[in-house]
């Protein structure tokens, strides 16, 4: 019930903050920077007009994504970038920041600013450590398991279909050691 | 090549020291060419289930059944499209402010709510199951136990699981030493590799792969000081790092996949139950 009334609420707030676009959720006017020279296109996918070239560095707004393409205004001009050529701005937001988040921290603890890392119980370092078995809660995650039958009539619904593709071998320069 | 090296050794050690008992180091050598024993499936997932008993005492379990059948209804399906298909696979939100998610040897996988509430599909949410279950496919947290425990009590638990002795004192060894590694974290390539993989199952599984990059890139907008994300940004190897790996792997590889849907709908509509 009370996860009910949080999520009611985040969605109430993710409905003002965010914008729905066609392919999903995106929190409207998040700054990004471009991380390598970029090509602004009219439409997401490469072989689409070139509206501009942002040099490294070029400061965006995210106003919209879909798959590997971000939407976003610069100088006055919309366009897509590939998502990969982006870095997001971590100074004017923190955990917690985003709507649905903010939310759940007002809800589940009565304050906006503080973070919830002082109880008795939680997911620290220290608490991993000095942890104790608790099987009653692993018998309820035993009732959650879904059968192959589920899993492939969920699928079904969501129209997703299996693909075959192997998995990509390392970079050639390697994973950073 | 390298058992007929050991083996060498093991014969010119002996030679040298003339009264050494003899049956001692051929027996040291035989296990060092072998290894310690392979822990089998069925060990695997008994010392899987005692780990997540043990992370479950240290966050509860979110208490809205709609939400964790759904992320089991996710994580099942992508299970079906990769190897180890028949592990008795378990998904779980854990109700807890912290951003992370947890693989468990034997195919439990945990999700905090704190990051649940930074995802905005279904796509991003399978990505970061997807990840969570290649770390399980590669047996990379089993692996890890191993090396940090002695040779002997990983033999030990060999010979106590033939008697099938349940919860034995070796398992309970094992379970504190895996319950650690939480804290410690998995080699930085078996992060990069389970990224790797991870976009791969995904994109199998018929979502738009660009979930898990999506996830990282919002963690990488987040306050890198903030409490919430210690233990994650600890564990893992850096957000640019990653997302500059996933982009040499993705790019060109994956664009026949860009139009799989996100399903961002029914993610919002379940979770909004």
């Amino acid at each position: 019930m009370k996860w009910k009334a949080i999520v009611f609420l985040g969605l109430l707030s993710s409905f003002s903050v965010a914008g729905l676009t066609q392919a999903g959720w995106v929190q409207a006017g998040e700054i990004a920077y471009t991380v390598r020279p970029t090509e602004l296109k009219a439409k997401p996918y490469s072989d689409a007009v070139t509206l501009a070239r942002l040099e490294q560095r070029t400061k965006v707004e995210v106003i919209g994504q879909r798959s590997s393409w971000r939407q976003v205004q610069v100088d006055g001009k919309a366009g897509w970038v590939k998502m990969l050529s982006l870095k997001f701005n971590h100074v004017d937001r923190k955990a917690g920041d985003t709507g649905l988040a903010t939310l759940f921290n007002v809800v589940t603890t009565g304050s906006t600013g503080s973070s919830v890392t002082t109880g008795v119980r939680g997911l620290s370092e220290d608490d991993l450590k000095h942890t104790k078995p608790n099987p009653k809660a692993l018998e309820v995650m035993d009732t959650y398991a879904v059968n192959k039958a589920d899993a492939q009539r969920f699928a079904k619904v969501g129209k997703l279909s299996s693909q075959s593709m192997g998995y990509i071998a390392e970079p050639a320069s390697g994973g950073k050691k | 090549m390298k058992t007929k090296l050991l083996l060498l050794a093991a014969m010119f050690i002996s030679t040298a020291c003339a009264n050494m008992d003899m049956n001692n180091v051929m027996e040291t050598a035989g296990k060092v060419a072998k290894g310690p024993a392979p822990i089998s499936e069925t060990q695997e997932i008994s010392m899987g289930r005692g780990i997540a008993s043990n992370l479950l005492g240290a966050a509860p379990l979110l208490d809205n059944r709609p939400v964790q059948k759904y992320v089991n209804q996710v994580g099942r399906w992508l299970t079906l499209n990769a190897e180890r298909p028949d592990l008795p696979w378990h998904f779980a939100v854990l109700d807890d402010e912290d951003v992370n998610a947890f693989a468990v040897p034997g195919g439990y996988i945990f999700i905090t709510k704190g990051l649940l509430v930074h995802i905005k599909s279904e796509a991003e949410l399978a990505g970061v199951l997807a990840h969570e279950i290649s770390h399980v496919l590669r047996r990379h947290h089993v692996e890890a136990i191993r090396k940090s425990t002695r040779t002997s009590i990983i033999t030990d638990f060999a010979k106590d699981s033939l008697k099938d002795s349940g919860l034995g004192s070796v398992l309970t060894n094992l379970i504190g030493v895996g319950t650690e590694l939480y804290a410690r974290g998995l080699d930085k390539n078996d992060e990069y590799e389970a990224d790797r993989m991870g976009v791969v199952i995904a994109a199998r599984a018929g979502y738009d792969p660009y979930g898990l990059p999506a996830v990282l890139q919002t963690l990488q907008g987040m306050n890198p000081t903030h409490s919430n994300l210690a233990l994650m940004f600890k564990t893992h190897p850096s957000l640019s790092d990653r997302l500059d790996l996933l982009d040499r792997t993705m790019s060109g590889s994956m664009d026949r996949f860009e139009a799989q849907p996100d399903l961002a709908n029914r993610f919002t509509k379940v979770i909004g139950q």
